[in-house]
């Protein structure tokens, strides 16, 4: 917590639909404050009492407050069924009372985009592919390669056409390599889409804010990100995404990593403004 | 295969996405990520690629100046939001 203090706050964690439900839930949250649910009709506000905002320098303690909140939005969702969650650290100015002022005005919005999203949960895929087996056979089939191939076994082994040939062909090389991994992207992007409502492919180099304890190791050099991928699907088709995916775990220096269901954080609109169809990775 | 919650990389993974995205809610009432300045410093920093510049203290000041400021002002509407719900 930090000294830009609220008289009185509702940090909301996310909305649910609840009809004909006992509106008793709750858990911890975040900076162990204890969770309420505020009942509007069929929806359910999940929120604490506060009266500061969740800002820290430290990284572990951030960890630990987004942990809390995907723990109660994840409670919230197994109890109620998908919930629409806000952004971390959203805070509404007032009491219970404001509140269900507040949700009433949203009331339509609210019921609209939980409807739907009923039955529908985020899913994230990770592909990554060992370089040894995303250069096996690339040579064999390129007659570029197979000429700078040639000329090198030609030249003076430390000759500066040597050199630059080498050069060329670790160009080529990665040309190819970057081709044969997107098209096999592509193809997994394809498959997927079929069966997912909405598939976004996730920009790989960029992260928010570093909260790992991880560093670069051997292993990361040794391997290529073929894809990450946040999909929106409903519950019903999370079997069908693993039988694709174990279609691509098969193939020889291929790990796959497949998490959910999660909460659709990245599939939530905006709500209390016009451009409702708002969507973060657009 | 099946999906799973228990992987760590993942739960780090989604940790970056519940501070980036999730309903975005407008109204005057509602203070959101955007209104916290740490927070919302690293997320810029990060996406400007000026993560090393902060590490190293160049915008040390800076940061410091600009969540004061932001907190203040924060401190300031929530008083007198306050004030005129009492009045």
């Amino acid at each position: 917590m930090n000294d830009a203090t609220i008289k009185e706050g509702r940090y909301l964690y996310c909305a649910v639909s609840i009809p004909d439900r006992e509106s008793d839930f709750s858990v911890t949250g975040v900076d162990d404050e204890p969770t309420a649910l505020i009942a509007i009709d069929d929806v359910g506000l999940v929120v604490h009492e506060c009266n500061s905002l969740y800002d820290t320098d430290e990284v572990d303690l951030l960890r630990k407050w987004l942990l809390q909140h995907q723990q109660v939005v994840d409670a919230v969702g197994a109890c109620f069924g998908t919930p629409l969650p806000f952004r971390f650290d959203t805070i509404i100015r007032g009491n219970d009372d404001r509140v269900r002022e507040w949700a009433h005005e949203q009331a339509d919005g609210l019921s609209r985009h939980l409807d739907t999203l009923s039955g529908f949960w985020e899913y994230h895929v990770g592909v990554t592919v060992e370089e040894r087996e995303l250069e096996a056979g690339l040579e064999a089939r390129d007659e570029q390669l197979q000429e700078i191939t040639t000329r090198i076994d030609e030249s003076e082994t430390d000759g500066g056409t040597n050199f630059l040939l080498e050069k060329q062909y670790k160009q080529r090389l990665a040309v190819l390599k970057r081709r044969r991994r997107d098209e096999r992207a592509r193809t997994l992007c394809d498959r997927l889409a079929d069966i997912a409502h909405e598939v976004h492919d996730r920009d790989t180099g960029q992260r928010s804010i570093d909260l790992t304890d991880s560093k670069d190791d051997e292993d990361d050099r040794m391997t290529a990100q073929l894809a990450r991928l946040t999909l929106l699907a409903h519950e019903d088709r999370e079997e069908e995404i693993g039988d694709i995916l174990d279609d691509v775990a098969v193939k020889p220096g291929v790990t796959v990593r497949f998490t959910g269901p999660w909460p659709p954080y990245t599939f939530t609109p905006a709500i209390g403004d016009e451009q409702e169809c708002k969507n973060a990775t657009n | 295969m099946r999906p799973t919650k228990r992987d760590d990389d993942a739960v780090v993974d989604l940790l970056d996405v519940i501070l980036r995205d999730g309903a975005v809610l407008e109204a005057d009432v509602i203070i959101t990520v955007a209104d916290i300045p740490l927070v919302g410093l690293k997320l810029r920093a990060a996406l400007a690629g000026m993560t090393t510049m902060t590490k190293y203290g160049i915008f040390e000041e800076w940061d410091w100046r600009y969540r004061h400021r932001a907190r203040a002002e924060i401190t300031e509407e929530s008083h007198s939001h306050s004030k005129n719900t009492n009045e």
